[in-house]
C-alpha cells in the first residue's frame, strides 16, 4: 500500500512538472521569447518555492526521480548521431579533434577561473 | 507505432542493464550514456530499423529531458543559500568558458578546413540543446547537426571532465561543478551529481548560466572572430 502511494505521488509529481514544462513553452512562443519553456520553467518553480506559494513536498520525489535518470533521457538523441554516419565518415576525425580540444579549452577555462578565485577566497577569510 | 514501442522497452532494458554493470564497475569508458547508444545502434543497423521509426518511441524518453530540466529548481532552492554566497566566482568563470567555447570551436574548425555551415553548428555545442540549436540557427548553423554535436559533446564531456579534474588536481566543489556544467550541460551535470550533490546542483546552475549567456554573446562574439 506504502509503496503504491509513493509510486503515484511520483507519478503524480512528474506530471506537473511536464505541465510547467510544457505550458512555459507555450508561453515563450506566444511572447516570441527565445529562452525553452523549460528554463523558464527552472526559473518559475524557484520563485514559487522561494515565496512559499508551492511546498518542496509537492514537487520533491518526482524532480529527484527525474535527475536520477537524467542520462536515459539523452539516450534517443545519442542514437540519433546513427543518421550522420556519412557525415562522420568523411569529416568525423576533425570534428572529434575540434569538440575533444575545444571542451578541454572550455573546463581549464572555467574551471580553472574558478578554482583561482575560490583559493583567493580561502586566503582572506581561512 | 508497434516498432517504437518495443524500440522504447528495448532501450529501457539495455539503459538498465548497462546501469547495474556500470554501478558494479564504474569505469568512464562504461557509462551508461556509451554503451546503451552504441548497444542500440548496433542492434538497429542490424535489424535494418530506421531512426526515425526507433525514434518514434524514443522521442518519449527526449520529451521527459523536459520535466527533468524543470526538475533542476529543487537543488537550486535547496543549495541557494551556497550558490549565492559564490555567486560572483560562479558567474565569471562560466562567463570566460562560454566565451572561450565560442573562439576555441570557431578556430579549431577553421584551422581543420570545415566548411563554414559545420563550422557555425559547431560553435553552440557545449550548451544545452534548444538553445544551442536556437544559436545555431542565428549564427548560420544547421540546428539539426547542432543537436548531434551537442549531444557528442556531451558524451566526451562526461569522460574529459574526470580526467581533466584529476590531471590538474581541481579539488573545489564549485570548480569542478562550472567545470561539468559549463562544457557539457546536462550530461555533465549528470556527472557532477555523481560526484555531490552540491556539485551537482553548481553544476546545474553553470549549465543555465552557460545557455542564456552563450543565447547573448554568440553573436555578437562571431562577429568580432569572423573579422
Amino acid at each position: 500500500m506504502n509503496k503504491l502511494r509513493i509510486l503515484l505521488t511520483g507519478i503524480v509529481q512528474v506530471a506537473i512538472l511536464f505541465f510547467v514544462s510544457i505550458a512555459m513553452n507555450k508561453i515563450s512562443e506566444l511572447l516570441h521569447l527565445r529562452i525553452p519553456g523549460s528554463i523558464l520553467g527552472i526559473v518559475l518553480i524557484f520563485i514559487l518555492l522561494q515565496t512559499k506559494v508551492i511546498k518542496l513536498e509537492w514537487i520533491e520525489r518526482g524532480a529527484n526521480w527525474l535527475l536520477a535518470e537524467l542520462l536515459l533521457f539523452f539516450i534517443p538523441s545519442a542514437v540519433g548521431v546513427m543518421q550522420y554516419i556519412p557525415l562522420l565518415e568523411s569529416e568525423g576525425l576533425q570534428i572529434l579533434l575540434v569538440v575533444v580540444l575545444s571542451t578541454v579549452v572550455v573546463m581549464l577555462s572555467s574551471g580553472m577561473v574558478a578554482a583561482r578565485i575560490a583559493k583567493r577566497k580561502e586566503k582572506k577569510h581561512p | 507505432m508497434i516498432v517504437g514501442l518495443i524500440c522504447l522497452l528495448f532501450t529501457l532494458a539495455v539503459y538498465w542493464v548497462c546501469k547495474r554493470v556500470y554501478k558494479m564497475k564504474p569505469r568512464i569508458y562504461l557509462s551508461p550514456l556509451i554503451i546503451t547508444p552504441l548497444v542500440l545502434v548496433l542492434c538497429l543497423l542490424a535489424s535494418k530499423i530506421s531512426y526515425s521509426s526507433y525514434n518514434q518511441g524514443g522521442k518519449l524518453l527526449t520529451d521527459l529531458l523536459q520535466p527533468a530540466t524543470v526538475a533542476f529548481a529543487v537543488p537550486l532552492y535547496k543549495y541557494f543559500n551556497v550558490l549565492k554566497k559564490h555567486a560572483v566566482e560562479i558567474l565569471v568563470s562560466v562567463l570566460s568558458g562560454s566565451i572561450a567555447a565560442i573562439i576555441s570551436s570557431a578556430f579549431l574548425a577553421r584551422w581543420m578546413h570545415l566548411d563554414e555551415s559545420l563550422i557555425n553548428s559547431l560553435i553552440p555545442r557545449s550548451v544545452t540543446t534548444p538553445i544551442a540549436m536556437s544559436v545555431s540557427q542565428v549564427i548560420g548553423g544547421v540546428p539539426s547537426m547542432t543537436a548531434v554535436f551537442v549531444i557528442i559533446t556531451g558524451i566526451l564531456g562526461t569522460i574529459l571532465g574526470p580526467i581533466i579534474v584529476k590531471l590538474f588536481r581541481i579539488e573545489s566543489e564549485i570548480a569542478r561543478g562550472v567545470l561539468l556544467g559549463t562544457s557539457a550541460h546536462g550530461t555533465g551535470t549528470s556527472k557532477a551529481f555523481e560526484l555531490s550533490s552540491l556539485t551537482g546542483t553548481i553544476s546545474s546552475i553553470s549549465m543555465i548560466l552557460a545557455a542564456l549567456i552563450t543565447l547573448g554573446i554568440a553573436p555578437v562574439v562571431m562577429s568580432f572572430v569572423l573579422q
